[in-house]
């Protein structure tokens, strides 16, 4: 019986040699995958609009959804089997790169450079100094949320005058410590270095430095302190969301993707501002960030890498950026579309745009997000087992500097 | 006299009370959430502030929403129906070749079924899809029934049990009629191994509605109509999507758990006997 | 298949002793046959070995590159005029090594067969010889439904496990050998062999591997979780077994029922839910603030953090709740198998132990239990092996919610609640560690078979067996 399981192979090889063989030469067929299922309606509006500006051509394109946060993975488990068209967070630019996915952008980058905001532009070019994607979003990184009714705007500047105001009105200030990307937060905004080596997989960690002007003890002390206030609550995104829902959360850090409940629940008195100072090492630090972008890539692989890059240049330019803004509130990166007035005045926008100078790319290796949770979850806990604090320092940095594949 | 017995008779179901309410505690939760107003996790109180059929509805109806359920119901139907048959011809076929037929190389098989179940079923995911993309099977449904039925001949051995313990002598007796094995399997052992039938014919229905590790692997297109049932209601809790599809994932869930609820009611005379059957005396 | 002395023939033997016949059935499948006038047989031989060889063939070119695992790496050249990319003739590892192991297994097949054929052709020249009679087509067909019912039964089965389980983890076992890892993924980069490598980071032979550090503890945890999850829910399902069942209860199959509900309920499902209801921000948590439950449970110590119980966000806590979790899923289906067993108690044995005078207890532990222990024990061997491979429970209550405190774990990417399977799972989806997971996989088989070694002989073992026959 085992030949038949040959010929089952057989047949399986053959089949994989004939399978690209029927295709309707007229319609171009591609698949885009958008980060949400909310995106859809907007998507399918830029098709519209795709189409109707490209009347001499036929397209068959097809809409997948593929978080935004997951997209590398997903793309590289088969590149070739990928969407043509995808949309990727920034941070795995370099992951997307070494598993040699991208197309870079061979036709009309000059523009894309001119019409996208420089980090923007910066978070979509690879180490080579091409440009590999098209920037679609400047929004997706962190701020202050607060609830202006409870927290003066002056208080907003500092995190201990937000912990305060917290305190005294029995309610909390959430920070998602336990959240590598976030920790990054305290840590470079006092100076210390945590960034991708030129390998493009590992990292270089300067968090236990010792001789810094601010040394990572001085800011780990000042982390436990910190989460030791009884105003300060570590908050994921579903904890924070359910903190503005029932009102025990009167300000937070987090992003665009949570304005609109944070609209909802303060109402007229929802404010958005940059991240505050924190006290470390007798002095304010302001908190740093990393700037987030959405950026849409073109699978090298594409059969049809041409019209994909038609369609993604079409789906990351003005009109579409700003009709992004309108039906999903996200924040452009075009700059024409981001001196619109009515975008300006969106808080959380401008309080990107205000976070902006303190804000940095995202090029981190992998090995960083979990060395760096841990250390966070310990400061969440008011390490626990009283470890010597540049021990801590010390093992986080061996983890998040450690070889890539170990 | 009386009064003795009604005491323990009290203690005994109030501890089966106790024990059958912790059991169903998060199931009314469950139901209780797929018909609150929240469209999130309701945090503040167990029972919902009112009630609303909105989540069955954006759940159920495919325009504007999110989700295509019915596409997803339909897919996982296809599958499960074709999973099932493949699968329970293949377990029984087996079990019947390992319980009463003697050849050569039974010893080796049924070894190496053992040596593969010994291995996480995952490991091999990523080889099983390139030999799915070779073929020209990924994101269909094909694919999915291959990968759920190609496998489920090494647990035959619950199947095998059961037919340890039918009686040889009905065999012999039918060869003297003039019955081949075929027409002893078809007519005589299959209808007295009715509740290992019914048992394998259930568990291999459900797999396809539970199995999401596979799925997501095989169907990576990203297209909400190519999902199956267990694909989607998991992409309705990710990271993203939890605080706006939260109750409409538990109304997925109400949905889906109704008829296997229904299944195992109906079947559990068979499934009883099915797995002890086979477990008792394998 | 008759056994004649004839049979007794070695390959060689048959070979050499037979005619030119059986000689060309070495190179030809269906010679044998063609001469001794079995046409429609033999032309079906030669089909079949033309089909087999095909197969080969096609295969063969990534046989070739097998030992390297490719060379060509993928190169692209941007066409700016037709739009397209054009790419050289790359050679994809995961391709070469999949094929290159499928040609292999045809080609031992292809000479096993060849052996088989021979030797088959061999016996026909016997019968022919002492004037027998060689079966038509249609006899041969007619055996397949009788003396071969095996090989129909079996060609489904069979096919379908050696595609979907065998030859994958054949190849997945290979890739343990190999550096596929992220920095090695296909079809843009090629990943090649290097020998035991990967294994060498397992053990304290690589100084300060993170690895080093966490395949132990990971293992521990394994261990503790397969023998405590299998042992709860055996015994917590006989004894509720025996609660439901026992002549008091009024309503049977209602409180079956009630029991059986949660089990209906897809898993991920159930798993799903049970994780938000223990979430940090649960309803649970919600219910204990207002209870008062949270504040006492700081008083006394035994949470880390006032306010919160963090059911599953605390390695204390996390495990035992995912073990009673766990429990909570699996009773009733050990319910269901308890319910079985006991009802097949011979009903004289219990009832005589009474009239003895013995109590309740007595009866359970010297007859109700040893029972069931006789009938469903060696059921906890292969429990505790699906439990070590338990991906669900964890991976579902874990995921995303768990962050660890030890920092040598973490930079191995595993958690305290993490098994090998959970931990092989996030290495392949995180981080495209392929290798790696690969290596523990191969390290979750040795466990298992360690567990199973004792089931082993039972299974297959000839005595137990053949007994009810």
């Amino acid at each position: 019986m085992k030949r038949f399981a040959a010929l089952l192979l057989c047949l399986t090889v053959l089949g994989g040699c004939s399978k690209d063989a029927a295709e309707n030469p007229a319609a171009v067929p591609l698949r885009v995958w958008v980060g949400d299922q909310a995106d859809i309606p907007w998507m399918e509006q830029v098709l519209r609009e795709f189409r109707a500006a490209h009347p001499d051509r036929s397209y068959d394109i097809r809409i997948g959804v593929q978080n935004e946060g997951d997209a590398a993975k997903v793309v590289l488990t088969d590149v070739e089997a990928a969407a043509d068209v995808f949309t990727f967070a920034d941070d795995q630019l370099n992951s997307l790169l070494i598993g040699g996915a991208l197309m870079p952008v061979t036709e009309g980058a000059d523009a894309v450079r001119s019409a996208n905001t420089p980090e923007s532009v910066e978070a979509a070019t690879g180490p080579d100094g091409q440009l590999y994607a098209y920037p679609a979003t400047a929004d997706n990184g962190y701020f202050l949320f607060y609830n202006s009714a409870l927290i003066s705007p002056a208080d907003a500047t500092t995190l201990e005058g937000l912990l305060d105001r917290a305190a005294q009105n029995g309610k909390k200030v959430a920070f998602p410590m336990t959240n590598a990307w976030y920790l990054y937060s305290f840590f470079r905004g006092a100076g210390l270095q945590m960034q991708l080596r030129e390998d493009g997989v590992t990292n270089r960690c300067t968090w236990n430095a010792t001789d810094a002007p601010i040394p990572g003890v001085k800011v780990l002390e000042a982390l436990l302190k910190l989460a030791a206030h009884p105003g300060f609550v570590d908050a994921d995104s579903d904890a924070f969301v359910a903190g503005l829902k029932d009102g025990s959360i009167i300000a937070g850090v987090s992003g665009t993707w949570n304005a609109a409940v944070a609209a909802q629940a303060w109402g007229d008195d929802y404010a958005a501002a940059k991240l505050p100072t924190y006290q470390a090492a007798d002095q304010a630090v302001q908190m740093a960030s990393f700037s987030g972008f959405k950026l849409v890539g073109v699978n090298a692989y594409s059969e049809h890498v041409g019209d994909a890059m038609d369609l993604a240049a079409f789906m990351t330019a003005h009109d579409a950026q700003v009709d992004r803004f309108r039906l999903r509130r996200q924040g452009p990166s075009n700059i024409a579309a981001l001196s619109d007035p009515q975008i300006q005045a969106e808080p959380a926008i401008a309080a990107i745009i205000a976070q902006a100078p303190y804000a940095d790319v995202q090029r981190v290796g992998p090995k960083y997000w979990d060395a760096a949770a841990a250390l966070g979850k310990i400061i969440v806990s008011g390490n626990p087992d009283n470890q010597d604090l540049q021990t801590l320092l010390d093992n986080c940095v061996a983890g998040i500097t450690a070889p890539a594949d170990q | 006299m009386k009064r003795r017995a009604l005491l323990p008779g009290i203690l005994h179901h109030g501890l089966l009370l106790i024990l059958a309410a912790l059991w169903l505690t998060p199931i009314l939760w469950l139901v209780l959430t797929s018909f609150g107003v929240d469209e999130g996790p309701n945090l503040r109180t167990f029972f919902p502030q009112a009630l609303t059929l909105r989540h069955y509805r954006e759940l159920l109806s495919s325009s504007g929403s999110v989700s295509s359920f019915p596409a997803w119901f339909t897919n996982t139907l296809i599958v499960a129906v074709f999973t099932c048959l493949l699968s329970t011809v293949s377990v029984l076929s087996t079990a019947y070749a390992m319980s009463f037929l003697r050849f050569r190389g039974r010893k080796v098989l049924m070894k190496a079924a053992v040596l593969l179940n010994l291995f996480p079923g995952f490991l091999g995911m990523i080889a099983v899809y390139f030999i799915l993309r070779e073929a020209g099977l990924t994101n269909t449904l094909a694919g999915l029934v291959i990968v759920y039925s190609g496998g489920a001949a090494v647990d035959y051995l619950i199947a095998k049990g059961f037919f340890d313990t039918v009686s040889r002598s009905l065999r012999e007796a039918a060869w003297l009629e003039g019955a081949n094995e075929w027409i002893v399997f078809r007519r005589i052992i299959l209808p007295l191994a009715r509740p290992i039938v019914v048992y394998t014919v259930i568990s291999s229905f459900l797999y396809p509605w539970m199995d999401f590790v596979y799925a997501s692997i095989i169907m990576s297109s990203g297209i909400a109509m190519d999902k199956t049932v267990a694909l989607g209601l998991f992409s309705l809790v990710d990271k993203v999507n939890r605080n706006r599809y939260f109750a409409q994932f538990c109304a997925g869930g109400v949905i889906v758990s109704m008829p296997i609820s229904v299944l195992f009611i109906i079947m559990q005379k068979f499934y009883v006997e099915g797995i002890t059957g086979g477990s008792v005396k394998g | 298949m008759k056994r004649t002395a004839a049979t007794k023939e070695s390959f060689f033997q048959a070979f050499t002793r037979g005619d030119a016949g059986v000689k060309l059935t070495a190179l030809f499948w269906g010679a044998g046959c063609l001469v001794r006038r079995q046409t429609g047989k033999g032309l079906l031989l030669l089909l079949e070995q033309t089909v087999l060889l095909l197969c080969v063939l096609l295969t063969l070119p990534f046989l070739r590159k097998l030992p390297t695992l490719g060379t060509v790496q993928a190169e692209r050249i941007w066409d700016p005029v037709a739009r397209r990319n054009v790419w050289n003739d790359y050679d994809n590892s995961f391709l070469i090594l999949l094929f290159g192991v499928i040609c292999l297994l045809l080609i031992g097949l292809y000479l096993l067969k060849t052996l088989q054929m021979v030797k088959a052709a061999r016996q026909a020249e016997q019968t022919a010889a002492v004037g027998g009679q060689l079966p038509t087509l249609r006899q041969d067909a007619g055996r397949l439904l009788h003396q071969d019912f095996h090989r129909t039964l079996l060609f489904l089965p069979v096919a379908g496990v050696t595609l979907v389980m065998a030859i994958p983890l054949l190849v997945m076992i290979l890739i343990a050998f190999t550096n596929y890892d992220r920095s090695h993924l296909v079809p843009t980069n090629l990943f090649t062999w290097v020998g035991l490598d990967n294994f060498r980071l397992l053990t304290s032979l690589a100084n300060s591997s993170a690895f080093a550090y966490a395949f132990p503890r990971v293992l521990g945890w394994t261990l503790l979780w397969a023998v405590s999850a299998t042992l709860s829910c055996y015994f917590g399902g006989i004894l509720m077994a025996m609660l439901v069942n026992h002549r008091r209860t009024v309503a049977k199959p209602f409180w079956r029922t009630c029991f059986m509900v949660a089990m209906a309920v897809p898993q991920f499902v159930s798993l799903l839910l049970v994780r938000n209801l223990f979430a940090d921000v649960g309803i649970i948590n919600t219910l204990c603030k207002q209870w008062g439950v949270t504040d006492w449970l700081y008083r006394i110590g035994a949470i880390p953090t006032a306010g919160v119980i963090p059911f599953l966000t605390h390695p204390s806590w996390a495990r035992p709740m995912i073990l009673l979790i766990n429990f909570w899923v699996g009773v009733p289906y050990q319910m269901l198998i308890a319910t079985g067993v006991l009802i097949n108690i011979p009903r004289e044995l219990t009832e005589a132990a009474r009239i003895d005078g013995a109590n309740a207890l007595q009866v359970f532990r010297r007859i109700t239990l040893p029972y069931i222990l006789h009938i469903t024990g060696p059921s906890l061997i292969s429990g505790m092996v699906a439990n070590v491979n338990n991906f669900n429970v964890i991976w579902l209550l874990s995921r995303d919610v768990y962050v660890t405190t030890d920092q040598q774990l973490a930079a191995a990417g595993a958690t305290e609640v993490d098994l090998l399977v959970t931990w092989l799972y996030r290495l392949t989806q995180d981080q495209s560690n392929y290798k790696m997971a690969s290596v523990i996989g191969l390290l979750v088989f040795l466990v298992c078979s360690a567990l199973t070694l004792v089931t082993f002989s039972r299974i297959t073992g000839r005595g137990r067996e053949e007994a009810f026959q």
